[in-house]
């Protein structure tokens, strides 16, 4: 069975530097998130959008100093935490979704927006859910066929996992042993389903990667230390030419599945907790001002910053044109 | 008679056909407790209880197996999937399985299967929230395709399509969920699969279409009518098997064709229905047969620009009309 990802993290092991940033990209994909609610709300952007609220330390920590821009990720559907936390501009983000010339997909794709970058290893996200568990064998087989040691990371949600395509990528890459992580984001529902009611595990999800001779974890993706040591013994173990890794992070998301969704089939009480106790940034700060790592004023500053920066973004995304009509027919064949 | 939604006829010809069959339960993703994503699904979980609506895990091709597997046993499922776009992955076992079973078993077996999702665009939902996949399917015998236009016509198709003793694909247009609303009776009642109607008597150009295209052409039809053009409007209803003998009818009495689909032209139903015309009505027709399509790209647009050029509108009907009036 999965073994609990356990690891006594000590915040003086870490440089500040390095500390910030993880801060820096925690609340940056929150406000990110929370300023395309607001556009939402002006009716600016469609409501086909799955908040990443509350899940922040899981893609930071397992990105952000761990990764480089030539490792490969596939991102799951939720939020844009991947993605921003692997550096893709954010004005390129917004403009995807505002559906300006200045996204990635220059009008194309969004609502839930299956942009890429390849610049920065962000081979996208998949069609369908969990069609990435296939695609991301593929580019981990080519870095093998090449003989570099660039890693492949493949994000996903519980409900993905239920697809059968999980097993079949399971078996592809424990057979050729291929340097790929796989990271299943569980938050717990499926839109209104529990992981419990629609998975048969002994007792989580990472226990199937067993089955497959894979090495594999739970770990609490809401201490963005913790995902980070965990991520960063399966990067090396990839690196090792030692095979793939399966990550089980825990995590919650404080909205609906999308915006509009009532959520109400989740116990307000539960949810309550892990807002107020469980919440990666909140607490993530706690430690750092109860270590003396930075004051609350540095903080705040940063917080400034990332509010400006995000200001920026949007005014750029905003201010590009809508694509022509045109546009429409660029990109079926080369 | 009572007036109600598209979606709210559909939610009523599964109620209605769960009551009268105990055979007939509903599975998808999140068609249970919450009803589904759209709400199609409403209170059949509180009804009917969880052994007949159930809450499924995320694999399309997994529901499309169980369903086709419990109606090879005589049950009458109806497997609902979240959105069209989401359908590949269950393709290979609708048409691999479901298409297949009657005709492969020596007609011993069959498969009383109903595959519902919501297809179509104009909901800003971009490219994996917005196709038409209907003619992934219309080029697989062995499976009824049904696209209701109207509330009237999706509760009686959908009862029949519970009925029918073979696999029915049945789309529902997702903007029409709410937009659309009309009269539907309270009693009993079918409408017969592979029957296309006139939605509209005319005489001087024919449109045939389907889906919330067909509201688009009524629409048009009244604004042509104000300049003396008389529109003739046949909703197919079903694409396969399709009503040729109304196709032929309609094409003939005006000899002035225009076909409409939100579907990309290319491989199109419309193209089918543009050669059952071709075969049958070569010395009927006084101008070439028009068809008004989305554009041959893979998937629809977000950008509010692309999603409008892509998507079939009133607008885009009335122009195609009246260049084919003057013709």
């Amino acid at each position: 069975m999965a073994e609990i990802y356990k690891k006594e993290t000590q915040l003086k092991d870490y440089s500040k530097d390095v500390l910030l940033d993880f801060y820096r990209t925690m609340v940056k994909i929150r406000k990110f998130d929370e300023h395309l609610i607001r556009l939402m709300q002006e009716g600016k952007v469609s409501g086909f959008y799955h908040s990443g609220i509350g899940s922040e330390g899981l893609s930071a920590g397992s990105i952000r100093n761990v990764l480089r821009d030539e490792d490969y990720i596939y991102y799951n559907h939720r939020g844009c935490n991947q993605k921003i936390a692997k550096g893709v501009p954010l004005s390129k983000i917004y403009g995807d979704f505002l559906g300006t010339t200045e996204g990635t997909t220059r009008g194309l794709g969004a609502g839930i927006v299956h942009s890429a970058d390849p610049s920065r290893g962000v081979l996208g996200q998949a069609g369908t859910i969990g069609s990435q568990l296939g695609i991301g064998i593929g580019t981990a087989y080519a870095s093998k066929f090449k003989g570099t040691d660039q890693v492949t990371v493949i994000y996903f949600g519980d409900g993905a996992a239920s697809r059968e395509m999980l097993h079949g990528s399971l078996n592809w890459a424990g057979l050729y042993n291929l340097p790929v992580i796989y990271i299943c984001e569980n938050n717990e529902y499926a839109i209104s389903c529990h992981v419990s009611e629609t998975h048969a595990v002994k007792e989580h999800i990472a226990d199937w990667a067993y089955g497959y001779g894979i090495s594999n974890c739970v770990v609490d993706g809401n201490d963005v230390l913790l995902m980070h040591e965990a991520t960063k013994e399966a990067v090396e173990r990839a690196k090792r030419g030692e095979g793939p890794t399966f990550i089980e992070a825990q995590t919650f998301r404080h909205r609906g599945h999308f915006e509009g969704d009532p959520y109400d089939y989740v116990d307000g009480e539960l949810l309550k907790d892990w807002k107020e106790n469980k919440d990666p940034i909140r607490n993530f700060v706690s430690r750092m001002l109860l270590d003396k790592i930075a004051e609350k004023q540095e903080l705040k500053t940063i917080d400034q910053e990332v509010e400006q920066e995000i200001l920026e973004a949007i005014e750029k995304a905003e201010s590009a044109p809508q694509p022509e009509a045109g546009r429409i027919y660029e990109g079926l064949f080369a | 008679m009572p007036v109600m939604s598209y979606i709210n006829a559909i939610t009523l010809a599964m109620k209605e056909e769960m009551e009268r069959d105990e055979k007939v339960f509903v599975l998808g993703e999140d068609v249970g407790k919450k009803g589904g994503v759209f709400k199609a699904t409403a209170g059949l979980y509180d009804q009917f209880g969880e052994n007949r609506v159930i809450d499924t895990p995320l694999a399309e091709s997994a529901i499309a197996g169980v369903g086709i597997g419990a109606a090879m046993y005589g049950m009458k499922p109806i497997a609902e999937f979240q959105f069209a776009d989401f359908i590949m992955p269950a393709v290979n076992q609708i048409i691999s399985e479901a298409s297949r079973i009657r005709y492969r078993s020596n007609n011993d077996w069959s498969c009383p299967i109903v595959f519902r999702a919501p297809f179509g665009g104009g909901v800003h939902g971009a490219l994996y929230h917005s196709q038409s996949v209907e003619a992934v399917f219309a080029n697989q015998p062995g499976l009824k395709i049904v696209i209701p236009s109207t509330p009237y016509d999706a509760k009686g198709l959908l009862k029949a399509a519970v009925r029918d003793p073979d696999p029915v694909m049945f789309f529902e247009h997702k903007r029409a969920y709410r937009l659309i609303k009309g009269e539907v009776p309270e009693d009993d009642y079918t409408v017969e699969i592979g029957k296309a109607d006139v939605k509209r008597e005319g005489e001087d150009i024919t449109v045939i279409t389907y889906g919330l295209a067909v509201h688009f052409a009524l629409q048009a039809a009244e604004r042509l009518a104000e300049d003396g053009i008389s529109v003739h409007v046949l909703d197919l209803r079903t694409i396969y098997p399709l009503d040729k003998e109304a196709i032929i009818e309609a094409a003939k009495k005006t000899g002035k064709v225009l076909l409409v689909t939100e579907d990309n032209k290319e491989g199109s139903i419309i193209g089918e229905v543009a050669a059952i015309i071709a075969e049958n009505c070569l010395f009927d027709l006084d101008a070439p047969i028009q068809r008004l399509a989305g554009p041959d790209v893979p998937a629809m647009p977000y950008a509010p620009t692309m999603e409008k050029f892509f998507m079939i509108n009133p607008d885009k009907v009335e122009k195609a009309m009246r260049d084919l009036a003057e013709f």
